[in-house]
């Protein structure tokens, strides 16, 4: 152990040279930018000095993590696996048992005076545990089992998370873990059905919920009516269970009719997934709490407005809107300033940059960010290992998802999921979090040349 | 260090191309929202951050002949509540028991208010003309409840307080279909408009457009600052011919007498000018504008509309028989010195007639007749002069029909007599012309059309549509409104007849029973008249006019005391106040009440048998 720190601080003069300085750059870009908007979104609400003071200190903090980060040889990593995923599933368990309730989660914990959010630290965990499982099994990558028992793998950390219950956090688990699965190789007809089937057992609420606001007073025998019919558990369902066999019945019987090579198992995947998500869609449907409808409600049609679970989404679009070119000015934006954007600092900071800073604020933290994804996915590129290469794939997934749904979210584009944009939004332990795992991507590109 | 095989690079290009695809999505909605829709959002951000609070412009004013104001506009607080855009933090309830508590007011009520407010999204009146102690006690509401303010406007103020409320009328709010149609000249549905009277005949010329502060709000509806300020116009000025005097004497005089109850009117012989019109029981204006909603509840529950200057017929009694004696003079059926005597009661195809003085008047002729009111006398000269003569002049003298004068409600009375019988088929018989004769019978008139034909009995025969407007000022530059005299007809009697009669009635207050109009120092001349009433006690009246000396006659009066018994005590001081008022005087005091009015016994003055008289 000793010997590998004191290799570590002999490279660190030679890393420079092979440091990626447009990455942190890009990272130096976001920090600025997303600092800037911050401290003008902030300025309304009523701990200023205190969030400010938060957030230089994450800042400091965050910035010393990504030097170490960088320094330390990421394999260690790799070497000590099962300590890396123990201290996942310890962290987040540990947040069930210690963790302060606020807004109804068991999501903080408090510790010598300062308050962290355990759950994305956990995912990063889980994303180098993955990446080390996944590199063992490189041999094997085409089995189902691999695919099965990486899901295994990181099926206790996502239900710990989702006990807490963060759902918005447990969701960024998925890219990640289907990034990683699909970088290594994994079967693409696994991968498909098995995400496939989490899709669509996401998407058949949705459908209901589409039903539901869109044709409120549609009659039981159009269309919207008899797919809310089969939400009823009653002999609709049973009928498009049915409906799904035939279909996959007569696909097979139309693809050996013109020849087409693939497995009959194939065939008789579809009904069963069909009718396997539809179940599970129906469940949750059932299980979807009152606030998660609204904001499906609210984002499939803002107008309707279900005790206001679209205000966001509208005001959100009408502060990006309104900034037009050049913005309103920092400090300036009536959205902002006069408090009809809601989360200003924190989960609608996009949206404060849209309004105070316009386009060209918007498309340089837009661009930056494609420079960081960029950055990373080169640093995959260039791994000198396989391991190096799956953790930059899971990250950029990760990343890549966060911008997405953030984004997509202030312009009207995805529901209201409550994620941050990493480095930008406002919140401490995210910012050390996401330092620290892109100080890990700094670090893989660093030593990309396996003399080291 | 690798344990595996080759890594699947293409599979990272993949997610590469479908990360970079999801950029340039996000991308491509960026420069559509901010670059090709920004108009569009930054007025959706405009309208969240700014809303527009109404100010009531200040109605026209209401002048009096004198340039006195008789309808103005007060400064007052207003509680407006402006509801939050964010309305899932907004929790009404405790605001509007808060409220109701410091108003007075009823919870419910104020909670439906402020939810009606949220819905429509945009701001409301609470409460109006707010008392200063209470507006102190709200401002610190203000600090608590985002949404709560005060504002300043104009309110319709009433300097007089109860002071020609019919004619003046009163301000209020407008029911829902009254708001529908008004929407689309600028009403808002707090707006309140005029109600009756003038204030309902005129609301296009009283309002003025109202103004507006577009006020710069935050989410939940605070006000921050004024963006813009948009000013009111003031509505057009509406100068009357009252004069504020003679109908502060009327109000008052009216409302002093026994039943509170009656009407007075005054008109200008000379043009037709109204120079006080009074209805009582009348109302005060501005308690329907009163902060306690217990005052407003209990005035309109007393209001009453009906204006009996013009909506109410009385049968005119004695004050007909100047009338009736003009036409026996003009038509040379009797002279002025033809007398008769007067035994107290009258024969006529078996019946007696009474006179209201029981033991006599003896020996009289015209103008004692016409002094001590004779009913013998009158029943004597009627039957010489015949009905249908008397019928013709009463017409000329307007009664029976409207006078036209623009105000709702106006009615026209009912003139009897064989004309009119004749239509209906009845036969007319001479018992029926003794009743004409002293004004009895079926003959009703409204105090207007008395007031109208007492200006006529003046000025030898001008009948007048009485006119209230001087003139309208318009606000927006328009030349005056000025309205011209109109005659609507003329009394044809010949000149020795009109001074006769003038004669008379200035002998009924130097020395009959108008005694308690005798004012030093003017020439007054009157008529009282105490009329039979089947519903009760007799209504008591007093027509009068009055001139300086060498001057023609400046105003005319009729007063009309409901149940009021006799006219000279109880009509007559009304009007001695109103001319009095008019023409600038102190009461001397030193001649009233005349003693011959004193002695007069309340009594029905005559006897109507049952059966048909011939």
């Amino acid at each position: 152990m000793t010997l590998t720190m004191a290799r570590a601080v002999r490279v660190q003069s030679g890393l420079s040279g092979r440091v990626d300085w447009t990455y942190i750059a890009a990272v130096a870009g976001l920090i600025v930018a997303g600092s800037l908007a911050m401290l003008s979104a902030a300025s309304t609400t009523t701990f200023y000095s205190s969030i400010l003071q938060k957030h230089f200190i994450a800042l400091t903090f965050g910035m010393t993590l990504f030097a170490l980060a960088l320094a330390f040889n990421y394999q260690v990593f790799q070497d000590q696996s099962r300590f890396v995923y123990g201290l996942a599933i310890l962290i987040v368990a540990a947040t069930l048992i210690l963790g302060k309730i606020s807004r109804g989660q068991r999501s903080w914990v408090h510790l010598f005076g300062f308050s962290f959010q355990p759950a994305e630290m956990a995912r990063t965990l889980v994303v180098l545990a993955l990446a080390d499982f996944l590199d063992r099994r490189a041999r094997r990558i085409g089995d189902l089992s691999t695919v099965l028992l990486g899901l295994l793998l990181c099926a206790p950390v996502m239900i710990l998370v989702l006990k807490q219950p963060d759902f918005s956090t447990t969701l960024t688990f998925v890219p990640a873990i289907f990034g990683m699965l699909f970088c290594a190789g994994a079967d693409l007809f696994q991968l498909a059905a098995i995400f496939g089937f989490g899709g669509a057992a996401v998407l058949v609420p949705l459908i209901y919920t589409i039903c539901q606001v869109r044709y409120p007073l549609a009659p039981a025998h159009s269309l919207p009516g008899m797919i809310l019919a089969t939400s009823r558990m009653g002999w609709a369902t049973a009928a498009a269970i049915l409906l799904f066999c035939t279909i996959g019945f007569v696909v097979w019987r139309l693809a050996s009719w013109m020849r087409v090579q693939i497995k009959p198992a194939a065939f008789a995947a579809i009904p069963i997934l069909l009718s396997a998500s539809l179940l599970s869609g129906i469940v949750m449907q059932r299980g979807l709490k009152g606030y998660q409808r609204n904001r499906f409600v609210a984002w499939i049609a803002p107008q309707s407005d279900v005790q206001g679970a679209s205000y966001n989404v509208i005001q959100s679009q009408i502060a990006v809107g309104s900034g037009g070119m050049w913005g309103k000015g920092l400090f300036s934006g009536t959205q902002s300033q006069l408090g009809f954007l809601p989360e200003r600092h924190t989960d609608f900071v996009f949206a404060n940059v849209g309004e105070e800073m316009g386009f060209w604020g918007t498309s340089l933290i837009l661009g930056l960010y494609m420079i960081l994804l960029w950055r990373i996915v080169a640093a995959a590129r260039q791994a000198r290992d396989r391991y190096g290469y799956l953790v930059c794939a899971g990250l950029a997934s990760t990343l890549a998802f966060q911008l997405v749904l953030n984004v997509g979210m202030c312009l009207g584009l995805m529901p209201v999921a409550g994620v941050p944009l990493p480095l930008v939004s406002y919140g401490g332990s995210s910012l050390l979090v996401t330092l620290w795992t892109l100080g890990i991507v700094a670090n893989i590109y660093a030593r990309r040349y396996a003399l080291l | 260090m690798s344990r595996g095989g080759a890594v699947p690079q293409e599979r990272l290009e993949i997610l590469w191309s479908v990360i970079a695809a999801a950029g340039l999505v996000l991308g491509l909605r960026l420069t559509q929202m901010q670059l090709v829709q920004a108009a569009e959002w930054r007025q959706a951000a405009e309208r969240n951050r700014s809303q527009m609070i109404h100010q009531n412009a200040p109605r026209g004013r209401i002048y009096d002949r004198h340039g006195v104001a008789v309808a103005a506009n007060a400064p007052a607080f207003s509680l407006i509540f402006l509801p939050g855009k964010d309305r899932r933090r907004q929790d009404l309830k405790p605001l509007a028991r808060e409220l109701a508590r410091q108003l007075g007011r009823d919870p419910d009520d104020l909670l439906e208010a402020l939810e009606q407010a949220v819905r429509e999204e945009s701001a409301v009146r609470l409460a109006e003309n707010l008392p200063t102690q209470t507006m102190f006690r709200l401002s610190e509401l203000k600090t608590l409840y985002p949404g709560v303010d005060l504002i300043v406007e104009a309110r319709r103020y009433y300097p007089f307080g109860r002071f020609a409320s019919h004619l003046l009328g009163y301000m209020g709010k407008m029911g829902q279909r009254e708001w529908r149609e008004r929407k689309p000249k600028g009403y808002r549905v707090d707006s309140r408009t005029g109600r009756l009277g003038l204030e309902k005949i005129f609301e296009d010329e009283l309002r003025g457009r109202d103004g507006g502060l577009r006020m710069e709000v935050d989410a939940q509806g605070r006000l921050k600052r004024v963006l813009d300020k948009i000013p009111w116009e003031a509505g057009s000025n509406i100068h009357l011919t009252i004069d504020a005097a003679v109908q502060r004497a009327a109000d008052e005089g009216l409302r002093a007498t026994p039943t509170g109850r009656g009407a007075a009117v005054a008109i200008d012989p000379r043009n037709g000018d109204l120079l006080a019109m009074s209805s009582q029981p009348d109302f005060d204006p501005n308690a329907f504008l009163s902060t306690d909603p217990n005052e407003v509840k209990s005035t309109v529950l007393e209001l009453s509309e009906f204006n009996n200057a013009i909506s109410g017929a009385y049968p005119p009694g004695s004050t007909f028989k100047p009338i009736a004696g003009l036409a026996a003079l003009s038509e040379g059926r009797m002279r002025p010195e033809d007398t008769v005597f007067c035994p107290g009661h009258f024969e006529l195809g078996g019946r007696t007639f009474l006179c209201w003085e029981h033991k006599g008047h003896k020996r009289v002729s015209w103008l004692m007749g016409l002094a001590l009111s004779c009913d013998v006398y009158f029943y004597t000269l009627g039957l010489r002069t015949g009905g249908v003569a008397i019928e013709r002049y009463a017409r000329a003298f307007g009664l029976g029909q409207k006078t036209s004068i623009p105000l709702k409600g106006e009615k026209s009375g009912h003139l009897f007599g064989p004309e009119a019988r004749e239509k209906t088929g009845k036969g007319w018989y001479d018992g029926d012309t003794l009743n004409l004769a002293i004004g009895q019978g079926e003959l009703t008139v409204t105090p207007l059309q008395m007031a109208i034909a007492t200006a006529a009995l003046a000025n030898r025969g001008s009948v007048w549509r009485p006119r209230y407007i001087q003139k309208i000022v318009y606000s927006d530059g328009r030349p005056d409104y000025v309205p011209k005299p109109e005659r609507r007809g003329l009394v044809p009697a010949r000149d020795e007849a009109w001074d006769e009669v003038q004669r008379g009635l200035e002998t009924v207050v130097s020395s009959g029973t108008g005694g308690s109009v005798r004012i030093p120092g003017l020439v007054t001349a009157g008529k009282t008249g105490t009329a039979q009433n089947p519903h009760g006690e007799d209504h008591a009246w007093f027509v009068v006019y009055a001139a300086k000396p060498g001057e023609p006659a400046s105003i005319a009066i009729a007063v009309l005391v409901e149940n009021g018994g006799h006219g000279g005590t109880m009509a007559g001081p009304v009007a001695r106040k109103m001319i009095l008022a008019y023409f600038g005087m102190k009461d001397p005091g030193a001649s009233r009440p005349a003693p011959v009015a004193a002695a007069v016994p309340v009594v029905p003055p005559i006897f109507v048998p049952h059966g048909v008289m011939r």
